[in-house]
């Protein structure tokens, strides 16, 4: 029963996938732009191999940088975002001050902020600051530009902070009191109630967060001053007109974006175990 | 101040609350008592008379607005050491098992883990929690097990005054009483100063040696019970004593709940 429910469930859900492929079979018999499946297929069976009309590195690597970039501003932006997204939970003064702008600048589309964060940071990244002159030498690291990671950062900031605010904000004073009575003080307040009990927020947050940073570093690649990654993959196949390097760009990303949202939902499930369910 | 250990002293001590609704409300108002070291004080009255506040008060967890609490011989300004709270429902963390619950006292003492399980341990089977459960999450509880979990926590680093709010207020009767049984037979084991506060006459008359009789923010009635134990509630005195409390209410209250004339 439970097999056959499956089955179902895995036939109903390949129904849209095999309509894509299919218009997608009709719409490339013939079409100078849009590639034929076997073409992209042959482009995805080949991920370290660069392209050779393509002024662009192999697939895998692309993949590797746009997730690095990733990696390094969403780092960055949950250290920062939790803590102050805590202080604007708890601290009255602290949201009266911050909450406005945080609001507002969620809505704002990070990509904004590209032309801004290149003007700020220029040409440097973490080879320019160790090894100067030589930065050229070390190519993954002068590939992670400061001005895209603090683009990334500021996609992922707003999110992460604001469910970290609402998730502090939720905690239960009858939760902090106990502790308090047990003679706990303001770290231990934090570390052992506040923090835990906002702990589904801050992974919601997270994940959110994880979303717009992968949707955004595409974005942020396909816009003109940036090498390397599936963004610069995707730009520089059309204006070559390697259309199929295109499509494989878009099934990698897709396929990185669902993992990434996979373990953030794995993330999520377990810190959000205790909850019972709502009656 | 050893004098003094173990006593909770509230002198003179008022609360006022400001609510936009109702404006000033007064919680409490010159409330003089003294609880004596290893008594067991039950303060008894209708919902909304200021019994939580009373014990918030105590706790540290709120400043008076006038008068003063003391435990231990000190000005209570935040909450003191060794007191243990138990209130009615829903302080248990949630997302912490059983047995960590219980030792979250010991762990914000910063006790080691080993010495921190076997108290706990202890903690749980002294409250008649089946050892299995100290891996449950607080909501695969009833809400029975629930409340021999929070006074097992309050129980677990040792307190000598133990503050309780209506606790078993929320469970049927029948598991209310195998409740009172056992906290009867820890305090007498352990000799802790016990404030209990309830708005359940019986439950007072039960567990009491001294009975606070409270309406509208003040003392009406102050007497001792000195039954033996352990009581029985179809006893002659003990429906007396009940008879006597309610008739205090229906002198002081004339039919109102604290609620509506505040
Ligand atoms: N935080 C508060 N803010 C405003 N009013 C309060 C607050 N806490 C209690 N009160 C009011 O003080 C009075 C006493 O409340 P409480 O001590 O909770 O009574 P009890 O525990 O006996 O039911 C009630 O009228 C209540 O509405
Ligand atoms: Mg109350």
């Amino acid at each position: 029963m439970t097999v056959k429910r499956f089955l179902v469930r895995l036939a109903l859900g390949a129904v849209p996938p095999i309509a894509i492929l299919i218009v997608w079979h009709v719409a490339s018999v013939g079409s100078v732009v849009v590639p034929s499946i076997p073409a992209v297929v042959e482009v995805l069976a080949h991920p370290f191999r660069a392209p050779p009309t393509l002024d662009a590195t192999s697939l895998a690597s692309g993949a590797l940088v746009s997730i690095l970039r990733v990696l390094a501003g969403f780092a960055l932006a949950a250290a920062t975002a939790v803590p102050i997204g805590l202080l604007v939970g708890r601290s009255r003064t602290a949201m009266d001050v911050l909450q406005p702008t945080m609001a507002a600048a969620m809505v704002i589309s990070p990509i904004a902020w590209i032309p801004v964060a290149i003007i700020v940071f220029g040409l440097s990244s973490p080879a320019t600051a160790l090894f100067g002159d030589e930065a050229w030498r070390y190519g993954l690291l002068d590939r992670v530009r400061f001005a895209i990671v603090a683009v990334i950062w500021l996609g992922a900031f707003f999110p992460i902070a604001l469910n970290a605010a609402a998730g502090a904000r939720g905690v239960r004073e009858a939760h902090i009191e106990s502790a308090r009575v047990l003679g706990a003080g303001r770290r231990q307040v934090l570390a052992k109630i506040i923090l835990p009990g906002a702990a589904p927020a801050i992974v919601t947050g997270l994940r959110v967060g994880g979303g717009i940073a992968w949707r955004v570093i595409i974005a942020a690649e396909i816009f003109p001053g940036t090498r390397g990654g599936l963004g610069y993959m995707i730009a520089t196949a059309h204006a070559q007109a390697s259309y199929e390097y295109a499509f494989a760009s878009i099934i990698v990303i897709g396929a990185i974006g669902l993992a990434l949202d996979g373990l953030l939902h794995l993330a999520a499930v377990r810190v959000s175990r205790w909850q019972p369910k709502e009656r | 101040m050893a004098a003094d250990a173990g006593v909770i002293r509230f002198q003179r001590t008022s609360k006022r609350y400001h609510t936009p609704a109702r404006g000033e409300v007064w919680a409490l108002r010159d409330m003089d008592l003294v609880c004596e070291a290893g008594g067991l004080t039950c303060v008894v009255g209708p919902s909304g008379c200021g019994k939580t506040t009373l014990l918030r008060l105590a706790a540290g967890l709120e400043p008076t607005t006038d008068g003063r609490v003391a435990i231990d011989g000190r000005t209570v300004t935040a909450p003191p050491p060794g007191i243990g709270l138990v209130s009615q429902e829903g302080s248990l963390l949630p997302w912490r098992r059983v047995i960590d619950n219980v030792a979250l006292g010991l762990e914000i003492q910063k006790v080691g883990r080993t010495e921190r399980r076997t108290r706990a341990r202890e903690a749980i089977r002294r409250v008649h929690l089946p050892p299995a459960v100290e891996r449950s999450l607080p909501h695969e509880l009833s809400g029975g097990m629930r409340q021999r979990v929070a006074l097992a926590r309050a129980l677990c680093p040792g307190p000598r005054i133990l503050l309780m709010d209506e606790p078993f207020a929320a469970v049927d009767e029948p598991t209310r009483h195998r409740l009172q049984d056992e906290l009867v037979r820890l305090w007498q084991a352990d000799g802790q100063t016990i404030l209990f506060v309830t708005h359940n006459v019986e439950e007072a008359v039960y567990l009491a040696d001294r009975l606070i009789v409270m309406t509208f923010s003040r003392t009406v009635a102050d007497l001792p019970v000195p039954l033996a134990r352990p009581r029985d509630r179809l006893d002659r005195v003990f429906v007396d004593t009940l008879l006597a409390v309610r008739r205090t209410f229906a002198e002081h209250v004339n039919g109102l709940s604290c609620d509506t004339t505040s």
